[in-house]
C-alpha cells in the first residue's frame, strides 16, 4: 500500500514539475502540451480513445496468445522430432534480422488492412522471442528427469503434459513478460501502417493535424495498456509459479 | 538363484573402450556395490544396465529380460545422484508419478513406503521445505513405488553431509530388509559400500573390468583391503 502510495505522489510530483516547466518555459503545445492539456484531451475525446484502444487490445490479445500457442506447439513438436528444430530455428533467426517495421507493409498487402492484419503483425514480433525461450527452457531439463520418465516407460505425450510443460512453465512467463511489451508495439506499428484504427491510428492521424494533447494521451493510454498485460501476466506467474515452485 | 547377469559387456566412447570384458552376477535379493575410482564408467555401467544406453558388446539379462524388456514390465527402479524431485509437485505427488505414468490408482503404496520411514506427516509438503536428505530418501521411495524387482542406485548419498548420510544409511537398510529388492548400488565411497552392501564389487581403471569382489557372507568386509584395491 506505502509503495503505491509512493509511486503516486511520484506521478503527482513529476506531472507537477512539468506543469510548471511548460508555464514557464512557454513551450509551444504542438512541441510539448501540459498535463492539463492531455486531462482535457482525455475528458473531450475518451470514447473514442476507450473504442479504439480495446481494438490494440484486441489486435494484441490475440497476437500473443497465437504466438506462444504456436511456439508451445512446435517445442512440442520438436521433442516429437529433433529435426524440426533444425528446420524452424534458422528460419525463424532469418526473419527476426528483419526489423518489423520492414515486413509490416508486406504483411498488410498480404492481409489486408483490417483486425487480422494487425495480429499477424504482433504474432510475428511476438513469436521469436517466444520460441526460443521455450526451447532454451527445454534444454534446461535435467536430462535424468528424461531418463526416469524412460525407465517409467512414459509416453512422448505424459513426458510433454507431466515434465515439459511444467517445467518450462517459469520460463514461459519470463518469455510472456518480454513478449507482452513487443505485442503492443507490434500493434501499434501495424496500426501506423494500415491506418484506420487503433491507437495507432489515433496517434498517426493527430500527429498529422499537430493535435499533440491527444497524441501523448494516447502514447499514455498505450503506455498503459503495456502495463496492464505486463501486471496481469505477473499476478498470473505468481499465483501459479510462486506458491508451487 | 541370479536375477542380473552381465556377460563380456563392452562399451566404447568413440575408439576407447570404457568398459572391456565386465562380467557381473548378482542374486536376488542381494545388495552390491560397485566402486570405483572417479570418471571410469560406474554412471555409464549403470546407465547399460537401465537400458537407457545402447549395449556395444556382451549381453545383460534382468530376470531373464533385455534392459528394454525389463523397463517395459517397469521392474527397474532407479535413483540418480541428485533427487530429481519435481518441485512443483508435493511429496505424495512426486511418489504417484511412477503410478500415474504406469495409469495406477494406488495411493496406499506411497503411503506404505512413507510409513516405513515415518514420514507420512510430510506428504503434503513441497519439495521446497524438504531437507537434502528426506530429498534424497522420498526419490528412492520413488523408485521403490512401482515395486521393482531390481534398484538401481547410482551415488545417492554424494551431494549429502556426513550425520544426513548416516542416518539415511540406516533408513535403506531398512528399506532392503522389508521391501526385499536386488540392489545395485554405484558409489566412491567405500564406507557406504561397506555398512549397506552384502558385495562389493571393485573396478579396475580404464578400460575398466572386474578388478576384484568382496563378499561379506564369506569374510566379513576388511576397508583396508578394499581401500588397497582400489588404489
Amino acid at each position: 500500500m506505502f509503495k503505491i502510495a509512493k509511486n503516486f505522489v511520484f506521478v503527482i510530483v513529476a506531472a507537477l514539475i512539468w506543469q510548471l516547466s511548460v508555464f514557464l518555459f512557454k513551450i509551444p503545445n504542438y512541441l510539448l502540451p501540459a498535463p492539463a492539456d492531455i486531462i482535457v484531451s482525455f475528458s473531450k475525446n475518451y470514447l473514442i480513445i476507450i473504442e479504439n484502444a480495446f481494438i490494440t487490445l484486441g489486435e494484441v490479445l490475440i497476437g500473443f496468445f497465437l504466438a506462444n500457442l504456436i511456439s508451445l506447439i512446435i517445442v512440442c513438436l520438436i521433442f516429437y522430432n529433433k529435426k524440426i528444430e533444425k528446420i524452424i530455428l534458422p528460419a525463424s533467426i532469418t526473419i527476426k534480422t528483419i526489423p518489423i517495421i520492414a515486413i509490416t507493409p508486406i504483411i498488410i498487402l498480404w492481409f489486408g488492412t483490417g483486425f487480422f492484419s494487425k495480429v499477424v503483425v504482433v504474432m510475428a514480433i511476438c513469436f521469436f522471442p517466444s520460441l526460443i525461450n521455450m526451447i532454451r527452457a527445454t534444454k534446461s531439463i535435467n536430462s535424468d528427469l528424461f531418463h526416469i520418465f524412460t525407465i517409467y516407460s512414459a509416453t512422448k505425450k505424459q513426458t510433454i503434459t507431466k515434465l515439459i510443460i511444467p517445467s518450462t512453465l517459469p520460463y514461459l512467463f519470463s518469455s510472456l513478460k518480454i513478449s507482452s511489451s513487443l505485442a503492443v508495439v507490434g500493434a501499434i506499428v501495424g496500426e501506423f501502417v494500415a491506418v484506420n484504427k487503433g491507437l495507432g491510428f489515433l496517434i498517426m492521424s493527430n500527429y498529422y493535424s499537430l493535435n499533440m494533447s491527444m497524441v501523448f494521451t494516447t502514447t499514455l493510454i498505450v503506455c498503459l495498456v503495456g502495463l496492464l498485460m505486463y501486471y496481469c501476466i505477473d499476478v498470473i506467474e505468481k499465483r501459479l509459479i510462486d506458491e508451487r515452485y | 538363484m541370479i536375477f542380473l547377469e552381465i556377460k563380456k559387456l563392452s562399451e566404447k566412447y568413440g575408439d576407447i573402450y570404457v568398459l572391456r570384458d565386465f562380467d557381473l552376477r548378482v542374486v536376488k535379493g542381494e545388495f552390491v556395490s560397485i566402486v570405483g575410482k572417479f570418471g571410469v564408467g560406474k554412471s555409464t555401467l549403470l546407465k547399460i544396465i537401465a537400458g537407457l544406453m545402447p549395449i556395444y558388446n556382451g549381453s545383460i539379462l534382468i530376470g531373464g529380460l533385455t534392459p528394454k524388456e525389463a523397463i517395459k514390465r517397469r521392474i527397474v527402479g532407479i535413483k540418480f545422484q541428485k533427487s530429481n524431485l519435481l518441485p512443483w509437485r508435493s511429496v505424495l505427488e512426486n511418489l504417484l508419478l511412477p503410478l500415474e505414468l504406469a495409469g495406477i490408482n494406488d495411493k496406499d503404496r506411497a503411503f506404505q513406503l512413507l510409513r516405513l520411514v515415518n514420514l507420512e506427516v510430510i506428504s503434503d509438503l513441497r519439495v521446497s521445505q524438504l531437507s537434502g536428505g528426506t530429498e534424497q530418501l522420498i526419490s528412492i521411495l520413488r523408485s521403490l513405488v512401482l515395486n521393482p524387482e531390481l534398484l538401481l542406485l547410482d551415488e545417492p548419498f554424494s551431494s549429502l553431509d556426513e550425520i544426513t548420510r548416516e542416518d539415511l544409511y540406516e533408513k535403506i537398510k531398512l528399506i532392503h530388509i522389508k521391501e526385499k529388492k536386488t540392489t545395485l548400488m554405484i558409489t566412491h565411497s567405500i564406507d557406504e559400500a561397506v555398512k549397506l552392501s552384502d558385495r562389493i564389487v571393485v573396478l579396475s581403471d580404464k578400460p575398466t573390468r572386474v578388478k576384484e569382489i568382496f563378499d561379506n557372507k564369506a569374510s566379513k568386509f576388511d576397508i583396508n583391503e578394499i581401500r588397497r584395491c582400489l588404489k
